[in-house]
């Protein structure tokens, strides 16, 4: 049953270390350096890539592609324009993906461990979850009194259901073991959801909080393009209306560390939270 | 009604297989009573139904008279390999077991309580860790406290230290019949194994158990004075006859069972 509800969980793997555990530890310094060094070859690659296709493509006066300096020039002059969306964009991704964790981790752990109100709700959850999120932006933005509140309905529901779904077949796959235990101990109820069900389906929670914080970046950057008057997308969205591809593409990269950093950001608490996990 | 354990015709079957088969056993309050028998015998399961974790088919279990309805405090596991919650630091597997069966206890009586419990097993120096950070042997002294610190009557053990090298394991036999034979009044002990010595020098009676379905085959008393001592046991003439009969009775089930099949 796990199978058939948990969703496909991408790995958020950040810069991958090629180093195998057979190795002995003499070597661990070195295999990180040409972890390094491998990386960094590909960063290199692309960058050249990139000032040779601005330099010799013959690409007109306002090049689709502007060359590096030109875009990082661009970046540094957008950079107080950016820090002003990054907290508009955050103050919209933010309460979305929040409630969306406290919701989904209660529904999904409450849900998960029972077996009745499994029979109950996954017929519908099996529904409602593979909905493209993005089908509901003009809907709410109808229905609710602000953008921003539409807006962040629409990160909620984008970020909820994968996080409900791992969280339910995280207490669904509680191990018989710990099951025994905390019947011998008496614990029950909502003892028994903190202190067991809880830390037990953490691994799972945050694989879905990761696929989800995942979808509220895309849905996040989608909604704006339907009516705000600042963010990250929103941000892409209006130079390139003007044509001002540098900005357009600081933009673009602008998000993408914002994205890598709050990716990151999530996978370190996550790494803090499961010390104990070997 | 007598104080103690009482299972009368007890039947369990799983799958459409019988796994134990009427299982008579009365265990007065304060024995020792270690379950012996082969894998597949059923003795785990025999244990699992003690405590309330899972129900017969048919028969009665009692614990001074009371029928067992499922687990209760009073009657304390180890089990084998997986007695602590990994995500709980060593005092908190043992203070939340305190805050259980003593729920007026205030939080800090609960970690000074569990602190005592754990230099009882000789556990002082692992107090502020986590499960992971512990060897096997460790794990397990930490599990006996926590069943200790349940202050159950009746302890149930699983097998608790089949994973672990015969030094350790030797250890954590005489730490338990240490606290064991310490307590006052004395604790009603079921201990399940298949290790024939393990069985007979922390026994004062071995039930033995044979194979498909499990039953009863022998119910032995073991007379060796207490405050045992390994070395002079071990090399008893009167501990090698029981064992070697334990040995027998254990061969002639294997036997029968292969001739069944």
């Amino acid at each position: 049953m796990s199978e058939t509800l948990a969703l496909e969980t991408p790995e958020v793997s950040v810069t991958p270390t090629p180093h195998t555990a057979s190795e002995p530890s003499g070597t661990l310094i070195n295999g990180r350096l040409q972890g390094i060094f491998e990386a960094s070859l590909v960063w290199i690659a692309l960058l050249g890539a990139w000032f040779a296709a601005a330099e010799y493509l013959p690409l007109g006066a306002n090049p689709l592609i502007p060359s590096p300096a030109v875009t990082a020039r661009a970046l540094w002059e957008s950079l107080p324009e950016l820090w002003v969306g990054t907290l508009s964009s955050f103050s919209i991704l933010i309460p979305g993906f929040l409630v969306a964790t406290v919701l989904g981790i209660a529904s999904g752990l409450s849900i998960g461990s029972s077996p009745r109100l499994q029979r109950a709700f996954f017929p519908f959850a099996r529904v409602a979850a593979p909905v493209p999120p993005t089908v509901y932006i003009p809907y709410a933005i109808a229905l609710l009194p602000s953008f921003k509140l539409s807006a962040i309905f629409v990160v909620f529901i984008g970020a909820f259901w994968p996080i409900f779904q791992n969280a339910a077949a995280g207490a669904h796959a509680l191990e018989q073991r710990y099951r025994d235990n905390a019947s011998i101990l008496g614990l029950s109820g909502f003892e028994f959801q903190r202190r067991v069900v809880f830390p037990a389906a953490l691994p799972h929670i945050f694989s879905g909080m990761a696929v989800g914080l995942g979808f509220s970046f895309i849905l996040l950057t989608v909604a704006e393009l339907f009516g705000a008057n600042a963010g990250l997308g929103r941000f892409v969205q209006y130079y390139a209306d003007f044509a001002d591809y540098p900005k357009m593409v600081a933009g673009i990269l602008y998000t993408g560390l914002i994205t890598f950093l709050a990716m990151t950001g999530l996978e370190a608490i996550k790494r803090r939270a499961l010390f104990w996990q070997r | 009604m007598s104080q103690g354990l009482s299972l009368e015709g007890v039947d369990f079957s799983y799958d459409a297989s019988r796994i134990l088969s009427g299982i008579e056993l009365s265990i007065p309050a304060g024995q020792f009573v270690t379950l012996l028998g082969a894998s597949g015998s059923g003795k785990s399961t025999l244990l699992r139904l003690i405590a309330g974790l899972q129900f017969p088919e048919r028969g009665r279990l009692a614990w001074n008279g009371q029928p067992i309805a499922g687990p209760g405090l009073e009657r304390g596991v180890v089990f084998q390999d997986y007695a602590l919650f990994p995500w709980m630091s060593v005092v908190d597997n043992i203070a939340i077991a305190i805050g259980k069966a003593r729920p007026a206890t205030a939080k800090v009586g609960r970690i000074a309580e569990a602190k005592d419990y754990l230099s009882k097993v000789g556990l002082e120096s692992a107090i502020g860790k986590y499960p992971f950070e512990l060897s096997g042997g460790m794990r397990q002294r930490a599990a006996i406290a926590r069943a200790l610190a349940l202050g159950s009557p009746l302890l149930l053990m699983d097998e608790p230290f089949g994973a672990l090298d015969p030094v350790n394991r030797a250890r954590l036999q005489d730490l338990v019949l240490e606290i064991w034979e310490a307590a006052t009044p004395k604790k009603t002990v079921v201990f399940v194994t298949h290790d024939v010595d393990e069985a007979l020098y922390l026994g004062d009676r071995v039930v033995i158990l044979g194979s498909t379905p499990g039953r009863v085959i022998a119910d032995l008393a073991v007379e060796f004075p207490r405050h045992r001592d390994r070395r002079t046991l071990f090399t008893s003439d009167a501990f090698h006859e029981l064992r070697e009969s334990i040995a027998e009775t254990l061969a002639a089930d294997t036997l029968r069972q292969l001739v069944a099949a």
